[in-house]
């Protein structure tokens, strides 16, 4: 037994030895907390290498949904924000828990169904509509929905559609779950449902296109997009300095200054993936220097009707 | 993503670390407590007993939520600024560790101290000399406790996901990357992970199994 314990102690005190010695020679840190899309996109891996480059310092991603994000932002766990759920985004920063709030880009919202899209969502006048569709044939067993039903951007998105159609939150929770199935799961995950059970969704595109490059959704197309009603605005908020002190608030202003800096919005511009572009740049100002990306105005107009909002501190 | 044969060491190696710590900070608090549940006689013993195979059952994210709110910023020792490391996240693993840990002993003692009691009475063994031989005894009971221990937590991924970040580089596990993995729908990557995981497992098992046949000592 005494063996025992001395290996014990051997490994607790290595252990942490081992683990203070690498953390010694860290640069600073900025934690960044966003959502799954942004990361699993490969954005993030793409332009923070060169933002930590500039700054000499580390960035930790964490990498969860936007409502768990904006938690972590309010109680003072992260250090900034990049996320994409408007309104969450005003209130939070309207209760000061962050700084200021600054557009930085876009990608697009998408309906995704089965191929042979049974429903004629693809003929819809506008997202709305397509939602119509899908809820008078589901409501007549002859399609199914399937929901993120969680606190991510991505529904928010989606209840502002139902909305559109008179259905409340409380309404659509309510919804039938023989058409309108409520998973509670990350995009990815909803989309494999989805597959399996051909069924229709909302999805952000980036999420979409990775899914159909690497051929994991082969029974799914994109079935109704182009509304402005599902343009996706994502947003970068420092956490409020005043109310969390210990925040990395110098490098948490200099990331925001970065990101919507003509530097950092050519360098999200230049993200190619899935041989196309899926976030297009959209900081107040920014004008694009490369070849002229035709949507952005449109998108531009749009974005403009949400003002970013500051505190009065 | 663990996509380079550097970084899926960096995982396998911060799993071991933070599955290893919590195995052995929870049997450092779990055994004595086991014994002392075991072995004292006291009011409420059949009720702590039940308590403690109660908490065999307490959900992972629970803990990582309990660690979460005890070292946020905006929690009673948000100070330390240990939340999104691995320290976070073996805390929350101990906590998963110790009722495992205690059950498995207050079992292993009590079986032991039933069949040697009146043996060690006779031999005029003093209580201490007599506690010491019961847990020596106990010695297969009590690494068998370890193996539960360790084996729940290198398997566990919502507290570790939650308290630790999956921060790349820094708080990644084996199992938040395969949860990572399958989230992107790369399930055969997720697979090949998990079966570092099972490997790593072996590894520690074989040296725990030795450790149980005393082979070591």
């Amino acid at each position: 037994m005494m063996v025992a314990a001395v290996i014990a102690a051997a490994l607790i005190v290595g252990g942490t030895v081992g683990y203070l010695l690498l953390k010694e020679d860290e640069p600073q840190t900025l934690k960044l907390a966003t959502t799954t899309s942004t990361y699993d996109s490969g954005l993030l891996d793409y332009i923070l290498p060169v933002f930590e480059e500039e700054h000499d310092c580390t960035v930790d991603v964490i990498a969860v949904g936007s409502g768990a994000a904006i938690t972590l932002g309010q109680n003072g766990d992260v250090d900034v924000l990049l996320v994409h759920s408007p309104a969450a985004e005003i209130t939070f920063v309207e209760a000061g828990y962050g700084e200021s709030r600054s557009l930085v880009m876009y990608n697009n919202f998408v309906i995704v169904g089965p191929t042979e899209d049974p429903i004629d969502t693809m003929s819809s006048a506008n997202a709305s509509q397509a939602f119509q569709k899908i809820y008078d044939n589901g409501t007549a067993g002859n399609a199914t929905f399937i929901s993120r039903a969680d606190a991510s951007g991505t529904y928010t998105k989606e209840l502002s559609i139902w909305a559109t159609l008179g259905y409340n939150k409380t309404e659509v929770m309510a919804f039938p779950d023989s058409w309108y199935i409520q998973s509670g799961q990350g995009m990815g995950a909803v989309l494999d449902m989805a597959e399996e059970m051909d069924a229709y969704t909302l999805s952000d595109d980036a999420t979409y296109y990775q899914r159909v490059s690497e051929d994991l959704i082969p029974n799914l197309n994109m079935t109704y997009s182009g509304d402005s009603a599902l343009f996706n605005q994502y947003s970068v908020i420092p956490v409020n300095a005043t109310m969390w002190t210990h925040v990395n608030h110098t490098l948490a202003m200099e990331f925001k200054n970065w990101l919507v800096s003509d530097d950092g919005q050519d360098l999200i511009a230049s993200y190619e993936r899935y041989d196309m572009q899926l976030f297009f740049p959209n900081a107040e100002g920014y004008v694009p220097s490369t070849e002229s990306l035709p949507s952005i105005q449109t998108f531009g107009a749009v974005c403009a009707t949400v003002p970013a909002v500051r505190t009065g501190r | 993503m663990v996509g380079t044969a550097s970084e899926l060491l960096e995982v396998t190696i911060l799993s071991i670390y933070v599955s290893g710590m919590a195995t052995i900070l929870g049997s450092a608090i779990g055994i004595p407590l086991g014994a002392l549940i075991g072995l004292k006689e006291f009011g409420g013993k059949g009720a702590v007993k039940t308590i403690t195979y109660t908490l065999y059952g307490f959900p992972p994210v629970l803990s990582g939520l309990f660690i979460y709110y005890i070292f946020s910023r905006a929690g009673p020792l948000g100070e330390f600024g240990i939340l999104f490391t691995p320290t976070a996240m073996i805390l929350a693993e101990t906590l998963l560790v110790i009722p495992l840990v205690t059950g498995i002993t207050i079992t292993s003692v009590v079986e032991v101290d039933k069949a040697i009691k009146d043996t060690v009475k006779a031999l005029g063994a003093t209580p201490k000399q007599s506690v010491l031989t019961v847990m020596r005894e106990a010695w297969v009971g009590l690494v068998m406790a370890c193996m539960v221990g360790f084996g729940r937590v290198i398997a566990e991924v919502g507290a570790a996901y939650l308290v630790g970040g999956n921060i790349d580089g820094k708080t990644r596990v084996l199992t938040t990357a395969i949860m990572l993995e399958t989230r992107m729908g790369h399930f055969e990557w997720a697979m090949a992970l998990g079966a570092v995981l099972l490997t790593v497992a072996l590894v520690v098992f074989f040296f725990l199994r030795m450790l149980q046949e005393k082979e070591m000592l």
